[in-house]
């Protein structure tokens, strides 16, 4: 029996890192990104938990605000607000004006 | 990683280092979006300063009221959410079962499936509350998670574990310390602290 | 203006506070929100939590209606953990949909 990989209650684990580290301030602006789009029914909170989930092992990889960021895309591109191209090519762009500054 | 003081006058993202693969496909969401018309800039400014200064002044506010006033608990313990708009804080989509500690039951709460929380009431949860040890030991060894804490719960105290995995959210309402008689609410609100009202300390004078 | 209450009771429903509840032991595909750790598990019903869209359907894009009717079900830490480290009083609380409980 396979377990979705979010679903981790009661398995065997290490130490718990105790000191909250905060948020960077990307991840202040994803958290308000995916709480405007969420709390405007632009999506659905489920719809982005699922889409977390259905990550597989990369959801171990992933940080928290990476599996949300992957997640919104997923939920975003499926619901048509953009497509892969789209994306790439605005990333694309991002980057270039991070890389000029 | 240190919370930052941004100057909001220039994008702040160059602060961090260079941004990493999902800050740029997060700001490339965001300016899609912002482009259809789907979201603004705006929004998101006020979300950010609800979720720095606002929501998470509120939950120890609430906890310090319930604790001077006997009536409040009451219907805060009864109904959260609507005890919580009564007395002027507006929850939003949180449905809020505030639990009670008492001298027979510690309260410890978790999201074992994602990170459900009360963000309206207490602002963004803690890194260790997301963290994938948290949520894999909390239900099944609590006490040794709580020792992890510093907070040791007697044998003969109920160890209380809260999934929230659905549709409810929770906070806990600690009991009042001793050595607090006569403070005013705004003195005991400073006592109670974000872990407090998850469960994994009590408050101290 | 009423204001939905956190545990309103919902129209028609299969238990009652106090029933001793079952959760079904089954592993569907697919976005759920019962955990593994209780699937299988017999507890007490401790209060209904009123009735909601299915986050089951929602997750997927449909309208999760009709609502369930969503109960918090109380767990003895002995019963679900083979070993248990802490107090005999020990206790775990979760929210569980009516279609995932049978009768114990």
């Amino acid at each position: 029996m396979s377990k979705r990989p979010h679903d981790m209650g009661g398995e065997a684990a290490g130490p718990i890192d105790t000191v909250d580290h905060g948020m960077k301030f990307w991840e202040k602006r994803a958290n308000a990104l995916r709480n405007t789009l969420t709390s405007g029914k632009v999506i659905r909170l489920d719809e982005l938990r699922r889409a977390a989930e259905d990550l597989g092992p990369r959801y171990y990889e992933l940080e928290y605000f990476q599996r949300t960021t992957e997640a919104l895309r997923r939920v975003l591109i499926e619901h048509g607000y953009f497509t892969e191209a789209e994306l790439a090519a605005k990333m694309a762009e991002v980057r270039r004006r991070y890389d000029a500054a | 990683m240190k919370h930052h003081d941004h100057d909001h006058s220039h994008d702040p993202s160059f602060d961090d280092g260079p941004p990493s693969e999902h800050e740029i496909m997060s700001r490339a969401i965001q300016e899609l979006l912002e482009a259809k018309g789907i979201i603004s800039g705006e929004q998101l400014r006020r979300r950010m300063e609800q979720f720095d200064t606002d929501f998470p002044q509120r939950g120890a506010r609430v906890i310090a009221h319930a604790w001077l006033d006997a009536d409040f608990r009451q219907r805060l313990l009864a109904d959260g959410k609507r005890a919580c708009a009564e007395w002027g804080i507006d929850l939003e989509a949180d449905r809020l079962i505030a639990l009670e500690n008492t001298p027979r039951v510690h309260n410890v709460i978790v999201c074992t499936l994602c990170s459900c929380y009360p963000r309206a009431l207490l602002g963004m949860p803690p890194t260790w509350y997301k963290s994938e040890n948290y949520r894999r030991r909390v239900v099944r060894e609590p006490r040794a998670v709580l020792r992890e804490f510093g907070t040791v719960i007697a044998d003969d105290v109920e160890v209380r574990v809260h999934d929230s995995n659905a549709d409810m959210r929770y906070v806990v309402v600690p009991m009042r310390p001793a050595g607090t008689e006569g403070w005013s609410e705004e003195r005991l609100a400073s006592i109670i602290t974000r872990d407090a009202l998850v469960g994994v300390s009590v408050p101290k004078p | 203006m009423t204001l939905p209450s956190a545990y309103s009771e919902a129209r028609t429903r299969r238990f009652n506070v106090g029933e001793r509840v079952r959760v079904k032991l089954a592993f569907p595909p697919g976005h759920r929100r019962t955990p593994v750790y209780v699937r299988g598990k017999s507890g007490i019903v401790e209060r209904v939590c009123g009735a909601f869209a299915n986050p089951e359907e929602l997750a997927y894009g449909f309208d999760g209606e009709p609502k369930r009717v969503l109960y918090r079900v109380r767990f003895r830490q002995r019963e679900l953990w083979p070993g248990y480290a802490g107090a005999e009083s020990d206790h775990l609380e979760l929210e569980i949909y009516e279609h995932w409980l049978e009768p114990a």
